[in-house]
């Protein structure tokens, strides 16, 4: 019962935080207004006995969050701090698809026949659930690693127009690299 | 009314005193420094947490409207004190100490002031040609005049270029404010990377921690680079001779070096060391030769043994000989900040040894050249840097020159 | 969990355990009060913590222009209820409050949270040095919180389970410490660095005349730097049970070792916090990324083949 109503209270602010993604004319209230959001998730995860997954999902996009409000100071090309502005663009397509997206995901919930639990849940849910998952997907989960890796690094390298004969000389042989800025490693 | 009491005479013990150096007043401060940490207090980095504002020496016109801007942005209780002389600094610290326990004082004062941070006037009065309520374009909308903190004192308001008026390419931002709070938008520009990057104005000084006295450097930054810098000194550098105590003693140089050191060392967050540097400084202002000798002593071993002090301070503005020719700066300016903390303190050393001190002025750098050497740095390397420099030291010159 | 150990006490002993941090928090400013009157060759400081708290409940708040008031007090008392969280799953001896069976990640979520809530102080002022301030936070986020996230997982491989309890009884034989020192000396490094504590503090520091704390004053300067007091005290509090054997040891009872225990921790972060120079943010960037990361990680690995072989 108690759970019940946590749930419902959580969902209410979750989607409450959503539209105040919005409806709020700064950047920084929009990014934790999202931030809200998604931990609100993470409680109704908690609440559905997925601790492991309820607090990953917080942990993650906090952290996502933070990093998300720099690059948006950082790309604007104007100070956002102050200057109120509409949180919005293109509204007619964007409500309409969000709209949409909504009703089809909400109705799918509330119409799709969900199973019976079949048997008891597991003594240890994490572990459970990483065996679910990791088990038979082993080989996908241990190649996915590194190709994001992969493309995160080539997406900075393409990012960036200094070259290591920039920084190392036509011969690679500067030692330290001539940076504008000198690391702390004295590379 | 007993808790209230207790309260008081509890914060009391803890006051934070933002120090207003008026150049020319080394020495009131360094006195002022000695008596606030005999009594337990410490100085504050901000009016914001600043109890008692004390201005050391007579302030000219400029440096004394800062000061009544910094008073007005403190929050309260608030005391008030001038020290005009080194000899008064112990009363005037009694006085403070006893108005800011008058509770009921600070009640009517807390009423009477303005309740609402506000943008001072004069910045609206700029005479931009309609562009009142514009003109702080390269602030970002940051830098909250009317509140500006110690830092942001002494802007030279003039030296700002105002191209931050032009909004165009701004337009597609749909219904915001383009000066909400009288404070407009940033004016972009091209950084060092090729990349079109908002431009800050952010003054530092002259009030500010750890920085030398009646110094203001307008920077311009992009992210934390400075792109551009001007420099000034509050209230014209002929002010500080004309207000200085006739019968002020004599300040050795090496006292005056070790406060650069002492500086230097408490912005690289080397707490301990810092505070050797201060004990040192404080045995060679009251001329205790003995007590000098083994302060300073320290503070060498100190210095020469922390790794993560070379670490941190390594290539930190880096001048090799052809930028000493070219900026036309003295020989003991070669090498990086840690280079020059290295030569300060060997120099400190022989002195307290016995070696003949140098004057004040050798290897001093006049304050005009900063500009042109921060350019390009970093905003914490700059800090570094200023303080790794014998800047011309136009508050105490005088001071020696008469000695 | 049947063979953890710990006992989970009713919800009431939070106000115990809520004290008991506060407890620790002020021996902590109270030490660093008493050494920086040291330093400076004066006497005093031991009542340092009672006259600055007094000192900030008496001052009046103030605000600043155009500031988002909203958020900028959100981070002050996120920084202040945080650590209160961390608690919840340190077990004092054989009783814990709670002891989920993912309470390592419990911790790091809180510790991540201050990523956001340092920001937000930073940002919420609307002043150019607090900003650059919390900018330098998260910068030094970047290159702490990896590092402490793998110096977490090695208590963790080591004692099979993400559950704090867990961890303890695994420490039966041999402190982790002994064995996984590297993990050890990096969670210490996190700890500092989500306290904003000594090296990791340049978003204070005195070249941006106190960054994040620059606009600060009464009450929302209180809860700020009790956050960071707390902070502190709570990651050294959450190393005993990770690394030093939990309430292990002879003698005195295991609530007394982990108070003792952490005490110890506690006075060498506040010591250090004098001795290290800031670690400027730019400079540690490449020592998290490029030393830490790989040494914890390899570390990771070492415990894992002990691990794999002795089970």
């Amino acid at each position: 019962m108690l759970i019940g109503v946590a749930f419902w209270v959580v969902a209410v602010m979750a989607v409450a935080s959503g539209v105040a993604v919005f409806v709020v004319n700064s950047m920084a209230r929009a990014t934790y207004a999202l931030a809200l959001s998604f931990i609100a998730v993470g409680v109704q995860i908690l609440l559905l006995e997925q601790g492991y997954l309820g607090l990953i999902t917080i942990l993650m996009m906090v952290m996502e969050m933070a990093v998300m409000a720099v690059y948006m100071v950082m790309f604007m090309g104007m100070n956002p701090a102050l200057m109120p502005m509409d949180m919005t663009h293109g509204k007619k397509t964007a409500i309409g698809a969000s709209v949409g997206a909504f009703v089809l995901l909400a109705s799918g919930a509330l119409f799709i026949p969900w199973p019976q639990r079949r048997g008891a849940a597991s003594e240890d849910l994490t572990r459970a659930l990483g065996l679910e998952i990791m088990g038979e997907k082993m080989l996908v989960m241990a190649v996915l690693g590194p190709v994001m890796v992969a493309t995160i690094v080539a997406g900075v390298v393409l990012a960036t127009h200094r070259t290591r004969y920039e920084r190392f000389g036509d011969d690679l042989r500067r030692h330290p690299a001539n940076d504008p800025r000198q690391g702390g490693v004295g590379r | 009314m007993g808790l209230t009491r207790i309260l008081a005479h509890l914060a009391v013990n803890s006051t934070h005193v933002l120090i207003v150096e008026a150049p020319g007043h080394w020495l009131t401060r360094v006195e002022l420094e000695q008596q606030m940490a005999l009594r337990g207090w410490r100085a504050a980095w901000t009016p914001a947490n600043a109890d008692v504002l004390a201005v050391c020496g007579v302030p000219g016109p400029e440096l004394a409207e800062l000061a009544e801007r910094l008073w007005e942005q403190m929050p309260g209780p608030r005391a008030r004190v001038d020290v005009a002389s080194p000899a008064v600094v112990g009363s005037t610290l009694e006085d403070a100490a006893t108005l800011l326990l008058d509770t009921p004082y600070h009640r009517a004062d807390a009423r009477e002031r303005a309740q609402e941070p506000r943008i001072p006037e004069d910045h609206g009065q700029m005479g931009h040609g309609g562009h009142e309520g514009m003109d702080h374009g390269g602030h970002e909308g940051m830098n909250h005049e009317g509140m500006d903190h110690g830092g942001h004192e002494g802007m030279n308001h003039e030296a700002m270029d105002h191209e931050g008026m032009d909004h165009a390419g701004h337009g597609g931002h749909g219904g915001m404010d383009m000066a909400p709070a009288g404070i407009a938008l940033a004016q972009g520009g091209q950084d060092r990377d090729g990349l079109e990057m908002d431009v800050l104005h952010l003054p530092l000084g002259p009030v500010l921690p750890f920085w030398p006295a009646g110094l203001a450097l307008l920077c311009s930054l992009q992210g934390d680079v400075v792109v551009d810098a001007a420099a000034s000194v509050v209230d014209g550098a002929g002010h500080a001779a004309s207000s200085k105590e006739p019968q002020t003693p004599p300040v050795p140089a090496s006292a005056v070096r070790c406060d650069g050191v002492m500086a230097l060392l408490a912005l690289a967050g080397a707490d301990d060391a810092a505070a050797r540097a201060r004990r040192a400084r404080d045995a060679l202002v009251r001329g205790d030769q003995g007590a000098a000798r083994d302060a300073v002593e320290r503070l060498h071993r100190t210095v020469r043994r922390s790794w993560l002090l070379r670490w941190s301070l390594r290539g930190v503005m880096v001048l090799d000989p052809s930028d000493l020719a070219r900026h036309d700066l003295p020989e003991v300016c070669r090498g990086d900040a840690h280079d020059r903390l290295s030569s300060l303190v060997e120099g400190l050393r022989s002195e307290v040894c016995g070696a003949v001190p140098a004057a004040v002025e050798s290897g001093a750098v006049p304050w005009e050249r900063m500009p042109q050497l921060v350019t390009g740095l970093e905003l914490a390397t700059v800090r570094l840097a200023v303080a790794s420099l014998n800047l011309e030291p136009f508050s105490t010159v005088q001071e020696t020159r008469h000695a | 969990m049947p063979e953890s150990g710990v006992v989970i006490v009713a919800v009431g002993w939070a106000v115990l355990a809520g004290i008991l941090l506060c407890a620790l928090a002020y021996v902590a400013v109270t030490l660093d009060a008493v050494l920086s009157a040291r330093q400076l060759g004066v006497r005093g400081g031991w009542t340092a913590p009672l006259s600055r708290a007094a000192r900030l409940l008496r001052q009046r708040r103030r605000t600043t222009v155009a500031a988002d008031t909203l958020l900028w007090r959100v981070g002050g008392a996120g920084m202040f209820i945080g650590a209160f969280l961390t608690v919840a799953v340190i077990p004092m001896g054989r009783w814990v409050l709670a002891d989920p069976d993912v309470g390592i990640v419990w911790f790091n979520v809180v510790d991540v949270m201050v990523w956001a809530l340092v920001w937000l102080t930073g940002w919420g002022a609307n002043s150019a040095h607090s900003l650059v301030g919390g900018y330098r936070f998260l910068a030094h986020g970047l290159a702490y919180e990896l590092p402490l996230m793998f110096a977490l997982v090695a208590p963790a491989i080591a004692a099979g389970s993400l559950g704090v309890g867990d961890v303890v009884a695994a420490q039966d034989g041999a402190w982790f410490v002994v064995w996984m020192p590297v993990a050890f000396l990096v969670y210490l490094v996190g700890v500092t660095g989500f306290s904003v504590w000594g090296p990791f503090a340049p978003a204070l520091a005195a070249d941006i005349a106190g960054g994040v704390l620059a606009e600060l004053s009464a009450v929302d300067r209180l809860v700020f730097q009790a956050g960071r007091y707390l902070f502190l005290t709570a990651g050294a509090a959450f190393s005993v049970p990770l690394f030093l054997g939990g309430g292990a040891g002879p003698v005195l009872p295991g609530w007394a070792w982990v108070l003792v225990k952490t005490v110890v921790v506690l006075a060498v972060l506040v010591w250090l916090r004098r001795k290290v120079p800031l670690l400027r943010p730019d400079r540690f960037m490449e020592i998290g990324w490029m030393v830490l990361l790989p040494a914890v990680v390899a570390q990771d690995l070492l415990v894992s083949l002990i691990v794999v072989r002795g089970g």
